[in-house]
């Protein structure tokens, strides 16, 4: 159990380093290193993700930062999505789950360093306020503010293409009900290319989505008996004293080779979920380093 | 004016999802804490199956649970409390939004309530 809190800490350290929750980390652990059922481990991962997402989410509400309408009209697409994914964990088999946490992986790794950040010069122009809103973020109000404490100023915006990013959500529910993580990356990346919402309201708004997101996930787990207690405590303490630890000192590195490392690290795992699903289903034994 | 209370009603909801989120972390957490350290002081091998998780689910399991401090019921009732406070979450703010006569939002929010609902009756009655 201590060795798991330890593994979950180091996880949710790094996946806040990386702005990811700690489930794309925990999960492989858990099953790569602690040999649980991958099941067992998406349950207790996303219960965890609930952890991080009310420790990380309630920070940004408290500034404001969050876009709680956005947040709103996006759950219902995140929680829907979150229902059908946690009714197809329940159905599918061991290997593909592994395979296709390994899928979701190799993407991350991938996206890992394609992201580029084109925050900063559109706020000095006010880029954001000027976009045009569809019609249905336009009836639900979808526009907002914030302070932006390193531009030092307010900064406006008006959120688009409302259809694209709702798909993108239900999408990012869909993952997280399978696997057992937040979903953060695909709901702040749809965000914030697609929807012209700022990178910092982005994040916070995912952060708060996260939670009502895995909650439906959880639930179902938890009826189910997939939440197993002594797995499940170890890992929500230790991810969420990583992420607050990591989230802390987040914003004093900023070098390109750590993104590298991250993404060499998820290649790693997703290769480590690959051979596990393999000997499981074919007894194909590929060389493994864990 | 307007915009003077359209500023306000934003105040209200923003500091009741705050103040539900930090109620929430604090509690899980602390019991979280308390129950993994009884049970490190107390080893027993527990089986990884969801039957032995299912065995806990009775109100008197829980009950005595409670009164002898057992790290195992500690542990579940700091897990229900984590996946609640998002449901309370949302609840709080089909309230909030309701007090400001946000009455469009407060469709929202009950939609996204009602698929949690959905999700407790799913799994209630239509799975395994």
């Amino acid at each position: 159990m201590l060795a798991l809190f330890s593994a979950a800490c180091l996880a949710g350290f790094c996946g806040a380093l990386l702005g990811v929750g700690g489930g794309v980390f925990i999960v492989p652990v858990m099953v790569l290193i602690f040999h649980l059922p991958i099941k067992i481990a998406v349950a207790a991962s996303i219960v965890s993700v609930i952890a991080t997402s009310n420790a990380g989410g309630s920070s940004y509400v408290d500034q404001r930062i969050t876009n709680l309408r956005l947040a709103m009209f996006l759950e219902i697409a995140t929680t829907l999505g979150a229902l059908m994914g946690a009714v197809l964990a329940l159905y599918l088999k061991e290997w593909v789950m592994l395979l296709v946490f390994a899928g979701m992986l190799a993407y991350m790794a991938w996206a890992a360093f394609t992201t580029r950040n084109l925050d900063d010069r559109r706020i000095a122009t006010d880029d954001f306020a000027r976009a045009k809103p569809d019609r249905l973020s336009a009836y639900l109000n979808l526009r907002g503010d914030y302070f932006d404490e390193a531009a030092h100023k307010e900064v406006e915006y008006v959120v688009t293409s409302g259809p694209l990013g709702t798909t993108i959500a239900w999408l990012a529910g869909v993952a997280s009900g399978l696997l057992g993580v937040g979903g953060g990356v695909l709901k702040v990346s749809a965000m914030n290319r697609y929807m012209n919402v700022p990178m910092k309201v982005a994040v916070g708004t995912s952060k708060l989505m996260i939670g009502v997101t895995a909650a439906v996930g959880a639930i179902l787990f938890f009826m189910a008996g997939l939440v197993h207690f002594a797995v499940v405590a170890p890992v929500a303490l230790g991810t969420t004293a990583g992420a607050t630890l990591g989230t802390l000192i987040m914003n004093r590195l900023h070098s390109v080779s750590l993104k590298w490392l991250f993404a060499g690290l998820m290649a790693f795992l997703a290769y480590g979920m690959v051979a596990k699903g393999l000997d499981i289903r074919f007894h194909l034994h590929l060389p493994n380093p864990l | 004016m307007a915009q003077a209370s359209l500023n306000q009603t934003e105040q209200n909801v923003y500091a009741d999802v705050y103040r539900v989120l930090l109620a929430g972390m604090i509690a899980s957490s602390a019991l979280f804490a308390v129950g993994l350290i009884r049970a490190l002081l107390r080893p027993q091998s527990i089986p990884l199956t969801t039957d032995w998780v299912k065995q806990h689910y009775h109100v008197s399991t829980v009950l005595h649970g409670l009164a002898h401090g057992d790290p195992t019921t500690l542990m579940m009732v700091a897990t229900v409390l984590l996946i609640l406070t998002p449901v309370v979450r949302v609840l709080v703010s089909i309230y909030a939004f309701w007090v400001d006569h946000d009455y469009k939002y407060v469709v929202v929010t009950g939609i996204v309530f009602l698929v949690m609902v959905l999700t407790v009756l799913l799994s209630h009655f239509g799975l395994q």
